[in-house]
């Protein structure tokens, strides 16, 4: 049996909304009627008290039309050398330090093993008929997305969000670098551990459109650095119009590295999970980077 | 250098001002319902959204932590507050539905998701969850308008706290003050099944059958469900080169199973909506009929799509339009070849670029307040940079926050019909269609600029002109 609630505290006291606060008063005070159309004053604002200001554009991100353009630079600046997709951070010394403290709960997640090779080898159709389809005319936007995607560059997860190239967004471009960062080396401890040859290795009709990094397949770190940066700003502000935009542009980014023959399908599904799984992980390590890149939204 | 004109400040207003305009609660504070939903059913609401800050003092008697589910992190969810390492027990209730029926692929899932959730389980499945409050903001601002309870907050020793004297003590003689806040019904309780925004079909049929495992007797949905071929089904009557333009613009590959899951997900709502009524936000970018699945409300299932109409008693700006109800919520200014309607109070306010006539007199600063994660994360900061306890408090104000848009207007509707199963207005056992009826006879016809629709109207009361 739950507690009964007190609600005769509800005839006593009552918060009023000012323009940068609430204040408790007396309901005796002339506290508004309520009804929709009754917006009349309530009293002078109580005194003195620099408090919490309430914050008026929070509702403004529910605004799907809402043309966010801004010109104020309120990033610190401290950690991206450079607010557009091609910058780079300084190295993310804290939250690798966090993210080794935290490896108990990051280096064995119950990810599914890789496929068998048999499975791997029909699987290899598919990348074949991607390989075939890349060099048609109609590819030409994929090829030139698989180029630049190749590099470590942002333009894939800014653009949905609608910041590429826009200032005063710096902490986010900057948390995005860091989970890029720290996934890439979570990542690499799984490739080591399941040892997954690449596609060419097991087909050698596939002829991948990118050199072949030296690491193993399983599973993908473009679609697992990809899904934890929009799992990531999932937590940070979920109630972006295009949050899902963001997952798929990263899986469009994931699946471009089957298209270039580097990754089997169920590389890039591994790393959508193992994105999922690593998220609280990167709650705890990227805390202060997360709040900081949600200030610049909700200011 | 000419001064500038000074404008009105902008005018103070109450809290709660959308309990009242709904008839819920009086001015002074008294309310009928309330009293009817003393002593009555516990009533239960299933709320798939974020997480929530389950610790706030306005939430915490009423968010149930046994129930609460993550599906973000975990494929099959995970039991965030269970003690660690702890595995479920069968008083979590019988944790079954036959809802998925004939839905082959649904049916899979639910027969993995019913091994999962037997007795002896573990809580966690080597995944921590991803409910940490710092990141809760949308799901405990929810919860508040939905279940939010006053309380009690003691002041932190050595703090001064705007408003609050020193003639309220608790037994151990330490300053108190009340958090006079609260949702629609503060008697009920919230089951928080958190989601992430991934496109991917199984967290929300999870979600969906969840919600029907624990009987749920009002489910709430202030998201969408971004089903690729449902978010904006009107693409696919084009073509491209013999191809639905839908299919010709998604950037993904399309896995049968996905499609199929899709397609289930869409009957099985509309399933679960004729057990239990299914609140879903309407859409906050003017969505004829409401975005997807708030536009599958008919007469024929219990689906009920809700729109937001401002303090002043127009439709706000930027709400959906003709959809089962519409409910208080916040305003958006509007400048386009439709309708000017601005806020003549913005420091940025021009009229002298203004075209007339204008609809500026119908906005509406008012929002709806809501409770916050409290200390410096949420949507209303702390001055302080660590975080308040639970156990006493530097300020308020980072408690709450400013809400709206059409989720605001869904939870203040499922509040409003949870209340009636507390209250015996409404049986609680009546399934979807019966709880839609009933709104819908409870509501009042109003006029919201052109648009003929209901507003939500307690004992036929409402606020509205």
């Amino acid at each position: 049996m739950s507690k009964q609630p007190d609600l005769a505290v509800l005839r006593k006291k009552r918060f009023v909304v000012d323009v940068d606060r609430m204040r408790l008063v007396d309901v005796a005070r002339p506290v508004t009627g309520g009804g929709p159309g009754a917006e009349h004053e309530v009293g002078p604002a109580a005194s003195g008290g620099a408090l919490a200001t309430l914050n008026r554009s929070a509702a403004s991100s529910l605004n799907r039309n809402r043309n966010r353009n801004r010109n104020l630079n309120g990033g610190s600046g401290k950690l991206v050398e450079g607010s557009n997709p091609t910058g780079s951070i300084l190295a993310p010394w804290r939250e690798r330090a966090e993210l080794h403290r935290l490896r108990p709960l990051w280096i064995d997640l119950p990810v599914a093993p890789p496929p068998a090779p048999e499975q791997l080898r029909r699987d290899c159709r598919e990348l074949l008929r991607k390989q075939y389809r890349l060099q048609q005319g109609d590819q030409a936007i994929r090829r030139a997305d698989i180029l630049r995607e190749s590099e470590l560059e942002l333009s894939g997860y800014l653009r949905p969000l609608r910041i590429e190239g826009v200032s005063g967004f710096d902490e986010t471009v900057a948390l995005f670098f860091i989970v890029l960062d720290l996934c890439e080396e979570i990542g690499m401890c799984y490739k080591d551990r399941f040892g997954v040859a690449r596609p060419n290795q097991v087909e050698p009709r596939i002829r991948p459109y990118l050199a072949v990094p030296s690491h193993n397949s399983y599973p993908s770190n473009h679609s697992f650095q990809s899904f934890s940066v929009a799992f990531v700003f999932s937590r940070v502000l979920p109630e972006h119009p295009a949050s899902v935009e963001l997952f798929r542009s990263a899986r469009r980014i994931a699946e471009n590295r089957e298209w270039a023959g580097l990754h089997y399908a169920s590389d890039t599904r591994c790393g959508h999970d193992l994105a999922k799984m690593v998220l609280p992980v990167l709650e705890i390590v990227c805390e202060r980077q997360m709040l900081a890149s949600q200030r610049e939204w909700l200011r | 250098m000419k001064a500038a004109a000074q404008k009105p400040l902008y005018p103070s207003y109450d809290s709660l001002w959308h309990l009242t305009a709904i008839g819920v609660m009086d001015s002074d504070g008294s309310s009928t319902a309330w009293e009817e939903a003393s002593g009555g059913p516990r009533v239960r609401v299933a709320m798939i959204d974020t997480s929530v800050a389950v610790d706030h003092l306005n939430l915490v008697a009423n968010i149930n932590r046994s129930l609460a589910l993550d599906l973000c992190s975990t494929r099959l969810g995970a039991f965030p507050y269970h003690p660690k390492n702890a595995k479920l027990s069968g008083d979590m209730g019988a944790l079954d539905t036959d809802v998925a029926g004939d839905l082959p692929v649904t049916s899979g899932l639910l027969a993995e998701f019913r091994a999962r959730l037997r007795p002896g389980q573990p809580a966690l499945l080597g995944v921590q969850p991803a409910t940490s409050p710092a990141f809760s903001n949308h799901g405990t601002a929810i919860a508040g308008l939905v279940c939010g309870a006053p309380a009690h907050a003691r002041v932190r020793e050595g703090a001064t706290i705007e408003g609050v004297d020193n003639s309220e003590q608790d037994y151990e003689g330490r300053r108190t003050f009340p958090l006079p806040y609260a949702g629609v019904n503060p008697f009920c309780e919230v089951v928080p099944i958190s989601t992430t925004f991934d496109p991917d079909p199984e967290v929300l049929t999870l979600a969906f059958l969840y919600a029907d495992m624990i009987e749920a007797d009002v489910i709430l949905l202030p998201r969408d469900v971004p089903d690729p071929r449902r978010t904006y089904p009107e693409l696919d009557l084009f073509d491209v080169d013999g191809v639905p333009l839908g299919s010709a613009v998604y950037p993904n590959d399309f896995p049968d199973r996905d499609r199929e899951l899709w397609d289930e997900l869409a009957t099985l709502i509309v399933r679960v909506s004729h057990r239990r009524p299914v609140v879903c936000a309407g859409g906050n970018a003017q969505e004829e009929g409401g975005i997807y699945p708030a536009r599958l409300a008919s007469i024929e299932n219990g689906i009920i799509a809700v729109g937001a109409a401002n303090a002043k008693g127009f439709r706000s700006s930027y709400s959906a339009r003709h959809v089962t109800v519409f409910a208080p919520s916040s305003d958006g200014e509007e400048f386009d070849r439709v309708e000017v309607r601005l806020d003549e109070l913005a420091v940025d306010y021009d009229a002298s670029v203004v075209p007339k006539p204008n609809h500026n007199e119908r906005f509406s600063h008012r929002e709806v307040i809501s409770t916050d994660v409290p200390g410096p994360d949420g949507y209303t900061s702390s001055p302080f940079a660590d975080a308040e306890t639970t156990q006493s408090l530097r300020e308020f104000n980072s408690l709450y926050c400013r809400f709206g848009g059409t989720s605001a207007a869904s939870a203040i509707t499922a509040g409003f019909l949870s209340l009636a199963k507390s209250t015996g207005r409404l049986p609680q056992d009546a399934d979807g269609i019966a709880a839609k009826s009933w709104l819908l006879s409870t509501c009042r016809p109003v006029t919201l600029d052109d648009e003929e629709t209901l507003y939500l109207a307690w004992d036929g009361k409402c606020g509205m002109p």
